[in-house]
């Protein structure tokens, strides 16, 4: 017998298994809410961009026109706000025949929608196979049956309309545009890539009212003067804002006439003129700038002749006398007595004034329609034509720019017909000095209100309107003729307090037998016009005008 | 601290979250808005352009001959008077003062 013992030795077992902490730090708690936190911060990131994104899409949906843009054209309202062009989207309807699938059903179709419609026409140009306009402009009502039937040969265009409400009031001053939306005269020339682009209406410094009530007048003159045309221009002459601008015969925008007559010439802008006596204004102011002369200034001995080269100088009033002062010169529209001053003046004295108020180069304007003054040698001859207003030429526009300079006590002004926000705030330059205004000013109402001037027939009561006319006769080949006379009243009123200019020129007018001027401040009329003079048409004219604008003028511009 | 940031900066992605949210409502409404607007303003225009037209002086001139049997007059300046309110009275005077020039 095997004695057998178990041994159970007992060890004692050192586990070694023991738990630690991570020796990499890693903190489970922290990680996940950073995590979180990360996956917030993603989703708010994609969020942010998704919400400047749709911001920027708010705005192109804001600022999309209501027209395609390559059709699109802003309007133009006029100082008060007032639809002068207006852009209207309109759809016209044309026919594919090629397309047709049930000619038969497709006109009872459209008969329904357009009973009034020749369906025997329409019926030919579908057997034609060319594609025809079956309705211009359509209604929305029957735009929207017209879609319905769902035909494929039915075409719709979307075509651009301009709709000019005033018709001929504003033609010269607009402008046209042609078939694909360019601009081709005026302001539709001038602004034609503004226009496209600016998204408010472009406004005017011109008054509706106003251009209406100046435009009935010349309509009416031309008629009793049988001019071959006429024009007139009212400015506020301490902005160069112009209030309206009128050039007839004139022409229905609406029409889309193509315009090639030379009968319908802007005659305020592109029309150059010699002008006559309204420059003996600008001799004497000339002469007062440089302090050459006094308003008292006498002087002696004036011939009725004089002979320069082989033109003759004479005096149009043969009763005037040989000793005048310079005020009394330009009362009487002497012509010796202006020749005396220019020679005074000098060559160089009176063209540096007359390039100051901007008469003897071309104008910077709106419109590009503008007219450049002849340009000539200056010589004795010519220094002394010019100074009574013949032999240089220039354009009503910078006539009015000249006088309005002058009267507004001697300051630049650029003459505008766009509204400017800033209102009346042009830089103030001085270009003639301060003096002058007044005592030209003082001149030019006595022109009107004393027996001896040639404007007595513009003296209404309330408005101390001033000016002087001019009459020059037409340049043919070899001299002047008679026959064609160029006719002008440049105008400023009140003169007490100057606000505005007004420029009235007519082309060429005749005599009138039967019309009868009223006497101005008295009682008593006068048959027929003695004379085709400035002073018996274009005074007249402007007289009448002032006495109808004049009330809006002095109620509605008040705090101007 | 860093809890402080943490939490703060999920307390504003929670507003960006919310603001945003309401923002999208209000877009949403104002282009709804815009987008009614849209064709009354062009309506507006139309209706603008026909009134512009139907008060235009040449057809004001043409009803005036049309309707009235007299005619249109010119206002006399001189005949204008300017009301002015002066210690519960009211003045009248000239709306177009004479001056020496007259």
């Amino acid at each position: 017998m095997s004695d057998k013992k178990n041994n159970v030795i007992l060890e004692e077992y050192d586990n070694e298994f023991s738990y630690k902490k991570s020796k990499t730090n890693l903190n489970i708690e922290f990680n996940r809410i950073a995590f979180i936190l990360f996956i917030f911060l993603v989703i708010s990131i994609i969020y942010s961009i998704q919400l400047f994104h749709l911001g920027s899409l708010k705005i192109q949906n804001e600022t999309k026109p209501l027209i395609s843009k390559e059709n699109y054209r802003a309007d133009i309202i006029d100082r008060n706000g007032n639809y002068l062009v207006k852009t209207v989207s309109s759809i016209d309807i044309g026919i594919n025949p090629i397309e047709v699938i049930d000619k038969k059903k497709l006109l009872i179709n459209l008969k329904l929608i357009f009973p009034k419609k020749d369906y025997m026409d329409i019926s030919n140009k579908l057997k034609k196979n060319k594609y025809f306009y079956l309705e211009k402009k359509i209604s929305a009502d029957n735009y929207e049956k017209i879609m319905l039937l769902g035909d494929k040969s039915i075409k719709s265009e979307e075509k651009l309309t301009r709709i000019y409400p005033q018709k001929n009031l504003f033609s010269h001053i607009i402008g046209q545009i042609d078939d694909d939306n360019k601009g081709i005269s005026g302001l539709e020339k001038s602004f034609n890539d503004k226009l496209k682009q600016i998204k408010k209406p472009l406004q005017l410094t011109v008054d509706t009212d106003i251009q209406f009530l100046i435009r009935e007048e010349l309509i009416k003159f031309h008629s009793v003067f049988r001019s071959k045309g006429s024009a007139a221009i009212l400015m506020n002459i301490n902005n160069g804002e112009i209030i309206s601008m009128v050039s007839y015969p004139d022409f229905d925008l609406n029409k889309r006439e193509t315009v090639s007559d030379v009968i319908f010439i802007n005659r305020a802008t592109k029309g150059v003129y010699e002008l006559g006596s309204v420059f003996k204004t600008f001799t004497v102011a000339a002469g007062l700038d440089e302090g050459l002369i006094e308003t008292e200034t006498e002087f002696f001995n004036l011939e009725k002749k004089l002979k320069c080269g082989k033109n003759i100088i004479s005096e149009y009033d043969k009763k005037i006398p040989p000793n005048l002062t310079v005020e009394q010169i330009l009362i009487r529209s002497g012509n010796i007595g202006s020749v005396r001053i220019g020679q005074k003046l000098g060559i160089d004295k009176l063209k540096l004034f007359l390039d100051k108020i901007g008469v003897l180069n071309k104008i910077d304007f709106d419109i590009e329609e503008v007219g450049e003054p002849i340009s000539f040698k200056w010589g004795k001859c010519k220094l002394a034509t010019v100074s009574f207003g013949h032999g240089i030429t220039t354009t009503p526009l910078q006539l009015a720019k000249g006088y309005a300079i002058i009267a507004n006590g001697g300051f630049e002004i650029k003459p505008s017909l766009i509204k400017k926000s800033t209102g009346n705030n042009q830089d103030r330059k001085r270009v003639i000095k301060e003096g002058v205004s007044k005592k030209i000013n003082k001149i030019l109402r006595k022109i009107v209100t004393t027996k001896e001037g040639t404007a007595g027939l513009a003296n209404i009561k309330g408005y101390e309107i001033g000016g002087k006319t001019g009459t020059a006769e037409k340049a043919v080949v070899g001299g002047y003729t008679r026959k064609a006379k160029v006719n002008t009243f440049a105008s400023i009123f009140p003169t007490s307090k100057p606000k505005y200019v007004m420029i009235v020129l007519l082309d060429e007018p005749k005599t009138s037998e039967e019309y009868i001027y009223k006497y101005k401040n008295k009682s008593g009329s006068y048959k027929g016009t003695p004379f085709n003079t400035a002073g018996w048409t274009s005074v007249e004219v402007a007289g009448k005008i002032i006495q109808k604008i004049g009330p809006i003028l002095a109620t509605k511009y008040i705090e101007n | 601290m860093k809890k402080v940031t943490f939490v703060a900066i999920f307390i504003l992605i929670l507003t960006t979250s919310l603001v945003k949210n309401s923002t999208k409502e209000i877009e949403d409404k104002i282009f709804i808005v815009n987008e009614n607007i849209r064709p009354l303003k062009s309506e507006l225009g139309d209706v603008l352009l026909e009134y512009n037209y139907l008060s235009s002086p040449d057809k004001l001139t043409q009803y005036q001959n049309q309707y009235f049997e007299k005619d249109l007059i010119k206002i006399d300046i001189t005949i204008i008077k300017k009301l002015i309110e002066k210690n519960n009275n009211i003045l009248i005077s000239d709306f177009i003062e004479t001056t020496n020039n007259e």
